[in-house]
């Protein structure tokens, strides 16, 4: 490693060392305000390095790492959506009883996870920067070790461990034909007739990696934990796990599988679509059955990256920006959700039953202004980022022709929009006469958790309504990235 | 045509070690068998010129691992397993697909021999410690960095998760307890067993 290469890498040592100042604070002085400012000064310091970074690019970091353009964008938006997280957590903790303090390591250290995961080019470096990510979470989700928070977290980790096993088979099988691990190679020795590769089991090995990476996006086949680790993990886990680790996932898959160019397999191509269809039919069927607020997102989640399929199956230059602005829109929103449940939940519980929601807007009509846009923007209304995202995921699947998958989409989504809706009317019903209140209901949100959401919203219109400078910035840093 | 037979005596003990642990109901055979495995394993590694991974092999997995592993299931009294409690559907379900994936290996394989791969023999200084010293602190730095991030994780998740809940409580009724009993002896004696079974 040359002095350029650890320049390249400045943001990830910044998030490494910033989670060993926030460990060591812990252990010298316990205070929760204290190690916010550590995490939150670690975060803004590695994403204020990115520009600068960003000169060097692209650049490959020894065989494991490559810091180009696109690792930079997604670098960027994983460090900006954990830090909206980090102050969502502030305010969550801040009713909790117990040692909070930890808690800011893991989300650290799950971000630097991510990084590694967007800005990988090899498969160890792939596994390790999946591994830090899960085990983090793995903790994370049963941090608060509630009744269902240490089962969402056995759950978990049961099964991330299982799709590890499937990964790691997958990769074993790729090397074992193809004798490397490198990610730029791979083409070359496929296409290297007199090596004797054996297609079956190159295409094996991939079906397998496609497994281990299905289950951390929770696309149908292997999405079983979602509803439950939803609702049991706390919920600015609940929003890490349903944006930062899928969105590192989705830009891993969107590079490996343009170097190896999926449209050259057609089994696995099929296996994709089969996959979106069943992801966006089963994420909106299945979401009309919930009462709970965060299995119902739960199945809405499923059902997003089954729209971000599509997007992933188109060919072309619009594909890899559509898949990138989708996930923009999807994080603002997800966080935004996910921010105004937690600022609603109180020590005893998260705030997910439908009377925590019943006829919120005659008590707190910001928040329920500020849910309903969150709620109109997840189901793709006009006006909102959901819109103008899911407009250019149905662009890219038109331009490859791709009819099956955008009929789909459009009718699921109209299926979707069906229960989302329904939350919305009940935080505008009034309230049955002589009700009580439930203790969850008496909402008085930390300013710092009003604070993120407010710039959530103020996101949410934003790129609905003017979407052109991000996607200026989307097209100039994530096209043309292999 | 002896490697061919030192190959396959412990492919062999390897497989059928892991099939036995996956049929066996009793956790410490299991745990055994997997030993088992992991030596044979290492044999292999052996036959493939890489001493010093059979080595690893055998004092980490065969060794570090696994006693902890043994120590955990007597610590907890876990030695027989429960019956499991599976789908109607899992069983056949699960035999289709393994049979699926031996018909693709066997496949694999048989195209393989066809095909004139040649297997070219690692050199003697293969996997050396010097050599996996130097390429850790080289090529593999990064990675090798980003494995301590993880063990960093383990741990601290793990002390996390299993810290006592409520430590400020269970000191406060210590004390109290210390000095009831110092205080009022005769009274106190009868009430303290109960009062310190609470306490475990």
């Amino acid at each position: 490693m040359t002095a350029a290469d650890v320049y390249a890498i400045l943001p990830l040592i910044v998030l490494g060392g910033a989670s060993v100042v926030v460990l060591l604070g812990i252990a010298v002085h316990r205070s929760h305000s204290l190690t916010l400012i550590l995490t939150l000064t670690g975060l803004v310091a590695a994403f204020l390095l990115l520009p600068l970074v960003s000169i060097e690019a692209p650049r490959q970091v020894t065989p494991l790492l490559v810091i180009d353009s696109y690792s930079i964008f997604f670098s960027g938006l994983i460090i900006a959506a954990s830090f909206i997280i980090t102050v969502l957590s502030y305010s969550y903790l801040s009713q909790q009883r117990g040692h909070r303090e930890e808690f800011y390591l893991f989300l650290l250290l799950a971000t630097l996870g991510s990084v590694v995961l967007v800005a990988s080019t090899h498969f160890a470096s792939f596994f390790l920067g999946l591994e830090v990510l899960s085990v983090s979470l793995y903790t994370l989700i049963a941090y608060s070790r509630k009744e269902y928070g240490i089962e969402a977290g056995v759950k978990y980790l049961i099964l991330a461990g299982l799709s590890s096993a499937f990964l790691l088979f997958g990769m074993a099988l790729v090397y074992s034909e193809l004798g490397t691990m490198k990610l730029a190679q791979i083409p070359t020795s496929l296409s290297n007739p007199s090596s004797g590769v054996s297609q079956v089991f190159v295409l094996g090995g991939l079906a397998l990696i496609v497994v281990g990476i299905g289950f951390k996006l929770a696309l149908v086949p292997f999405h079983l934990w979602t509803p439950d680790v939803y609702q049991g993990a706390p919920a600015p886990v609940t929003a890490f796990v349903a944006t930062i680790s899928k969105g590192a996932m989705f830009a891993l898959l969107l590079r490996y599988f343009t170097v190896v160019n999926i449209h050259n397999y057609p089994s696995l191509y099929l296996a994709f679509v089969v996959i979106a269809i069943a992801s966006m039919f089963i994420g909106n069927l299945l979401g009309l059955l919930q009462t709970k607020l965060k299995r119902l997102l739960a199945y809405s989640s499923i059902s997003h990256l089954g729209y971000l399929l599509v997007a992933f199956l188109a060919s072309g230059p619009l594909a890899a920006v559509a898949v990138a602005f989708y996930l923009v829109t999807y994080f603002v929103t997800t966080l935004g959700a996910f921010g105004l449940i937690t600022i609603m939940s109180n020590s005893d519980r998260d705030a997910e039953d439908p009377e925590d929601y019943r006829g919120l807007f005659w008590r707190k009509p910001w928040i329920a202004g500020s849910f309903t846009a969150m709620l109109l923007s997840l189901a793709g209304v006009p006006l909102t980022a959901g819109f103008v995202g899911k407009f250019y995921l149905v662009t890219a699947g038109i331009g490859s022709a791709l009819w099956l998958l955008v009929i789909v989409l459009v009718v699921t989504s109209g299926i979707g929009l069906y229960y989302y809706l329904r939350v919305v009317v009940a935080m505008f019903a009034s309230l049955p006469k002589g009700s009580t209140i439930a203790p969850a209901m008496r909402i008085s949100p930390h300013f710092t958790g009003a604070l993120a959401v407010t710039i959530l919203v103020l996101l949410l219109f934003w790129l609905g309504i003017y979407p052109t400078p991000i996607l200026r910035l989307i097209e100039s840093m994530v096209t043309g990235f292999s | 045509m002896s490697a061919l037979i030192f190959f396959f005596t412990f492919a062999l003990i390897a497989v059928g070690a892991a099939v036995g642990m996956l049929f066996s109901r009793n956790a410490i055979y299991a745990a055994l068998l997997l030993i088992v495995n992991f030596a044979s394993v290492a044999f292999l590694y052996l036959s493939l010129g890489a001493p010093f991974i059979a080595l690893a092999q055998v004092t980490v997995y065969a060794g570090a691992i696994m006693v902890l592993f043994l120590f955990v299931i007597m610590l907890l009294g876990a030695e027989r397993l429960p019956p499991s409690q599976e789908l109607p559907w899992q069983r056949p379900l699960g035999i289709v697909l393994a049979f699926l994936l031996l018909i693709e290996a066997v496949y694999g394989i048989v195209f393989r021999v066809n095909s004139a791969a040649t297997l070219s023999l690692p050199v003697v200084e293969f996997a050396t410690p010097a050599e996996i010293g130097s390429a850790l602190f080289s090529t593999y730095l990064l990675p090798f960095e980003i494995t301590s991030v993880l063990l960093l994780v383990a741990v601290v998740g793990a002390i996390v998760l299993t810290r006592a809940e409520g430590g400020a409580r269970r000191r406060a009724l210590v004390s109290q307890i210390t000095q009831a009993v110092a205080t009022e002896v005769p009274e106190h004696k009868a009430e303290t067993p109960e009062e310190e079974k609470e306490l475990v």
